[in-house]
């Protein structure tokens, strides 16, 4: 594809011709430039909102700018003994943190043993494994949660993370990378005199870099962001995640968008500093997630 | 596994005695725990919607159903149909609202993606990933942080966009909260949270077509173009055919996706507001399920979600299926 010569390259570049593809091309940015400050705009929205007090942010003509910036939201919420930020941060990390890993090593353990082994049952065990990624999860979450009720585990963190620990998802997509490891690794490792596990830990997770990096980060935004869930299991203050933590509390600051503002502020702009520092990962795992 | 299989298995150099422990170490616990979770629940799912099951109850000895928790039969499905009872009306309302609203996002969302991602497709190099960046953030953040600051862009005092008309010279609109506004048939409430739903989910599918766009090999445009194809002719009888797989993908995904819509509704509208026109099916199911502790008419609702969603697929597989590859 590099070698054909394409038909872009010899467009004119000046004349009328040239003048009209820079103009075409000056129109294309202005547009999407359009739509970027469209799509930015809520969030520079609720951005400027939290920094605005209680008595500007009901003014009607509402202001855009705030013309006092304060932090006095951020206080209140901060010196709120009801509200224990830290906490809620701490069990958005624990739950998304080891689902991740738990999703990695079951994945990749399971996702290697489909792959590259053949065994009674194979076909029809993936299959139904296949089958569980399609239902959605509302059928599944009546059930679900009387399980988790008989085992002792509701409004426990081990209620988020206990369900999550083996993804369907995740198996389909680290069998199809693994598919593409040549089997002569593995047998060169065995002729080394390498145990199976062995050869999962030091042949196979190896070559695994890129598909674990993009599931791990999926699975995160994902467990991250979660919300009927933990809606459903956690019902103590303690043990909210964000997500849920914020919706309490704009229930309870009904109509004070001040200070409802500032909460979506200290819960959306984690996610979005972690998104532009991984933001190619992200992107493309989310793109390849589409594909496959 | 039996002699025969081991045999075959040494011949392929598959399974010999470490490497089947290996497997079995590995399967085992991951069958048993996926597979019984998930078939446990798949069971049990499709056993409570043919009981009046609720949780706080002592029921019979298997999964809690009998007892008091009596079995009824298809009650809970001819109650959907015929019933007249107020959760048999919410329930058919919610169908309805979730078939509106899943309706009406595909069309929107293809009509935003697609020219969108062709457009960003033409860009530069430089740019591209800057645009797809921007475009994308608002798939990453959390629903509820979108729900509520769409909720108070819609606020009718504070918000911006009442103080937009209000410049404009007009009276301010109750996007959220007014029952009695429509607007080709449809609640603005419903339309407000569907603006608010496309803007969060339109960047997963056009970086999905970006993608998909880059994977069109250069010749064939060219040689349509040398046939005196204008530009858009190229784009829909060279472009869009090709596409053809990857449209099948993202609207099977977007369908089911819109079907199984909860967050951004239940924190923008607080539950369905106003007058229950923005119920969708997997709000009326939480709600019964786990405020009102109806779990088998839930179960029974869970099931028609199941079906629409299987009904919907196929149908799509079947419209747009995939003739030929090039």
């Amino acid at each position: 594809m590099a070698t054909t010569i394409r038909a872009s390259s010899v467009r004119p570049a000046f004349g009328v011709r040239g003048i009209r593809r820079h103009m075409g091309q000056i129109l294309l940015h202005m547009l999407l430039v359009a739509g970027c400050l469209a799509t930015l705009l809520p969030f520079l929205w609720m951005f400027l909102g939290s920094f605005k007090s209680s008595s500007e942010i009901i003014r009607i003509p509402p202001s855009f700018f705030p013309e006092n910036p304060t932090l006095v939201n951020y206080q209140t919420i901060f010196n709120d003994p009801l509200v224990s930020i830290g906490r809620y941060y701490l069990n958005s990390i624990i739950v998304a943190v080891s689902v991740v890993v738990l999703t990695l090593f079951t994945s990749s353990l399971a996702g290697f043993i489909f792959a590259k082994y053949r065994f009674f049952g194979q076909n029809v065990v993936f299959s139904f494994i296949l089958a569980t990624m399609m239902i959605p999860f509302q059928v599944l979450m009546i059930p679900s949660y009387l399980i988790l009720a008989k085992l002792g585990l509701i409004d426990s963190l081990w209620g988020l993370i206990v369900p999550a620990a083996v993804d369907a998802f995740g198996i389909f997509m680290m069998k199809q990378f693994i598919e593409g490891i040549p089997t002569e690794l593995m047998d060169a490792g065995r002729i080394d005199g390498a145990t199976e596990w062995g050869i999962y830990f030091r042949v196979i997770l190896p070559q695994l870099g890129p598909a674990l990096a993009t599931l791990g980060i999926l699975t995160f935004m994902f467990r991250w962001n979660n919300y009927l869930w933990p809606l459903v299991v956690i019902t103590s203050n303690e043990r909210r995640t964000l997500p849920i933590m914020l919706t309490w509390y704009s229930g309870m600051q009904y109509q004070s968008y001040d200070l409802t503002m500032a909460a979506s502020v200290l819960v959306v702009v984690p996610v979005l500093i972690v998104y532009a520092a991984f933001q190619r990962w992200i992107v493309q795992g989310f793109a390849l997630s589409g594909f496959k | 596994m039996g002699a025969r299989a081991s045999k075959r298995g040494r011949r392929r150099g598959g399974l010999a005695a470490g490497q089947r422990r290996f497997v079995l170490g590995v399967s085992i616990p991951t069958i048993i725990y996926s597979g019984g979770l998930s078939l446990l629940s798949i069971v049990w799912a499709f056993a409570l919607m043919f009981f009046e099951y609720s949780p706080g109850r002592s029921g019979g000895p298997i999964l809690g159903l009998g007892g008091n928790n009596p079995f009824v039969g298809l009650a809970h499905f001819r109650n959907m149909i015929e019933g007249v009872t107020l959760e048999s009306r919410l329930f058919r309302t919610s169908l309805g609202n979730t078939l509106i609203f899943a309706f009406a996002v595909l069309p929107l969302n293809l009509l935003i993606t697609l020219p969108l991602a062709a457009l960003i497709e033409s860009v530069d190099e430089r740019f591209k990933s800057m645009f797809r960046a921007i475009y994308f953030l608002p798939v990453v953040t959390t629903s509820v942080g979108v729900a509520l600051m769409w909720g108070h862009l819609y606020h009718p005092q504070q918000g911006l966009l009442n103080a937009a008309i209000r410049g404009l010279g007009g009276s301010p609109v109750y996007w959220l909260n007014d029952p009695r506004l429509k607007f080709l048939g449809v609640s603005v409430a419903m339309w407000s949270v569907i603006v608010a739903y496309l803007w969060q989910d339109y960047g997963y599918n056009m970086v999905i077509f970006v993608a998909a766009l880059q994977g069109i090999p250069q010749d064939l445009k060219e040689a349509a173009t040398i046939d005196g194809a204008n530009a858009w002719q190229v784009f829909s009888r060279v472009t869009v055919p090709l596409l053809r797989p990857t449209l099948l993908f993202v609207c099977v995904m977007t369908m089911l996706s819109s079907f199984q819509v909860f967050d951004v509704v239940q924190v923008m509208t607080n539950d369905g507001n106003p007058a229950n026109q923005t119920r969708v099916l997997v709000l009326d199911i939480y709600l019964n399920a786990f405020r009102y502790q109806r779990m088998g008419w839930a179960a029974a609702a869970a099931f028609v979600l199941l079906l629409a969603v299987v009904i919907v697929t196929v149908v799509q597989m079947r419209v747009l299926r995939t003739e030929w590859e090039y």
